[in-house]
């Protein structure tokens, strides 16, 4: 299964599970995720729900392979991606992202859907994506509403991937633990946020959403529809085959 | 009232037209790179020079000479003429929406005091260096004029309790300050290192996709609505509004004689 999904007294953990492919996000694993996330909204037992990854990387954002010369399948990949994170978005109870190794691209994308993320010093974040030439407008919304307009700008537009310490400092990792106790400290957080009420915390996290517009699905959408078109330049193709070459 | 000593070196200077990188350079130190009317003129003149450029450019840098960034307003130019200090709200606002609208990345280099005005043009840039010693803020309340022009962007950019700090209170913050709130992005110290560090970074996005940069810019430019044409009015109208006031007259000429 790409995403496995565990219930242990309330607490849901998806875990994204292409750990030899450090869960890079292929369709076969978006559309996985999706139907776990729908399933969690449906049943309503969650209480509060940890997105994990298997393996040394939380997630190594959308796998390329195989689909460059497939325009159509990309663009379903972006869709499908943009409807996943609104749906984590609006899930009535609490979110933790549980980020170790590397949260890159599209990953670092669901990192900052979840209401907390959690991580290590030394982990690698961050959207390399105009490195390659491609564009991060699906996530832009999301980073925008969790770090603040200008900070995600200024991320955005520079590229690259920051470490653990330096999300802290930007609001983009909300804790750091040391590498091994993530998934601790994200349990124990999970665990803590138990104690608040359930239908408090739903109508805050409601609340919050309705502030902040994270109900709106539509400009996520428009920036699935505007990276898939930024990938079919030749700007994009060239700099993605020779990274994938190289 | 004091005479303005005339200062006429040119108030810019442009390097790297048709390459990839384009350098503005605040080339009046002696006046701390202070915004006149020709001040306006100068930098429409070399936007208009990156924009008609053979070759478009991907990053344009923005940085000063001497101990100042840019002190603002030129006050003894208000003092002389009442009706100036609106007409330069209406060019910093103009140039503003500029900045924030063109193509090409923009990024500021800062070192010493990037005020009022300054600080206002300096929110406007995409990416922000500066060294811890830089300061930043709107001390302008004290000569009458609202900074309301600055404040669709910088509002949306550190947020609105930050900004309201900042604009109301009119004190001035550090680089270290202007990183934990937003309007820094990348600190550097000591300031003998700034223009080593500036090449850098400015290198590294010379590099990047300039297609990609370009199309996140006018996405991020979308999404948090710093390019609204009717925000950016209402917002200069209403700091003009404050600079044709006899208060904003005395303020001026009271701080300009001291």
């Amino acid at each position: 299964m790409p995403v496995e999904r565990t219930d242990a007294d309330g607490i849901v953990t998806l875990t994204l599970n292409r750990p030899d492919a450090r869960n890079a996000l292929s369709l076969d694993l978006i559309l996985a995720f999706r139907a776990a996330l729908d399933q969690v909204r449906v049943d309503q037992s969650a209480r509060v729900v940890i997105v994990a990854g298997a393996g040394k990387s939380f997630c190594a954002g959308m796998d390329l392979r195989g689909v460059m010369d497939d325009p159509a399948t990309m663009g379903r990949m972006l869709r499908e991606l943009a409807e996943a994170t609104v749906t984590l978005r609006n899930l009535p109870c609490p979110t933790i992202a549980s980020v170790q190794g590397a949260a890159v691209g599209g990953g670092c994308g669901l990192a900052v859907v979840c209401d907390f993320a959690i991580s290590h010093a030394d982990a690698k974040l961050g959207y390399p994506e105009v490195d390659l030439g491609v564009s991060p407008a699906v996530v832009a919304p999301w980073l925008i509403r969790k770090i603040g307009a200008g900070r995600a700008r200024a991320m955005l537009l520079r590229g690259g991937t920051i470490s653990g310490t330096e999300a802290l400092a930007m609001g983009l990792v909300d804790r750091l633990a040391p590498q091994a106790e993530v998934g601790s400290a994200a349990s124990a957080l999970a665990a803590a946020l138990m104690a608040g009420g359930k239908n408090a915390l739903s109508v805050t996290k409601r609340w919050l959403n309705e502030l902040d517009g994270s109900w709106d699905s539509d400009a996520v959408l428009r920036g699935a529809t505007l990276s898939a078109e930024v990938i079919q330049t030749e700007e994009a193709q060239t700099r993605v085959r020779a990274r994938m070459n190289g | 009232m004091s005479d303005a000593a005339v200062d006429d070196t040119p108030s810019l200077r442009v390097d790297g037209l048709g390459t990839a990188v384009v350098t503005i350079t605040l080339a009046r130190p002696a006046s701390r790179n202070a915004m006149g009317l020709q001040f306006f003129e100068a930098f429409d003149e070399a936007l208009d020079a990156v924009a008609n450029a053979s070759t478009s450019a991907h990053v344009v840098l923005l940085r000063a000479e001497g101990r100042a960034f840019c002190a603002g307003f030129d006050l003894g130019a208000c003092a002389a003429d009442p009706r100036l200090a609106a007409r330069l709200v209406e060019r910093l606002s103009e140039l503003s929406q500029r900045v924030r609208s063109m193509p090409a990345v923009v990024v500021a280099s800062v070192q010493g005091p990037a005020l009022a005005g300054g600080c206002a043009l300096v929110a406007s840039c995409d990416i922000v260096i500066a060294t811890t010693s830089a300061r930043f803020g709107y001390p302008v309340h004290r000569i009458g004029i609202s900074p309301a022009v600055s404040l669709p962007i910088l509002a949306r950019s550190i947020g609105g309790g930050a900004a309201r700090t900042l604009a109301l209170g009119g004190e001035l913050i550090d680089g270290a300050r202007a990183q934990a709130i937003g309007l820094v992005h990348e600190l550097v110290e000591p300031e003998a290192a700034l223009p080593e560090r500036t090449q850098a970074l400015v290198e590294s996005l010379a590099a990047k996709g300039p297609g990609a940069l370009r199309a996140t810019k006018k996405w991020l430019n979308e999404l948090d609505r710093t390019t609204d044409a009717t925000t950016a009015g209402a917002a200069a109208h209403a700091s003009m509004g404050t600079a044709l006031t006899e208060e904003c007259h005395a303020m001026i000429a009271r701080v300009w004689e001291r």
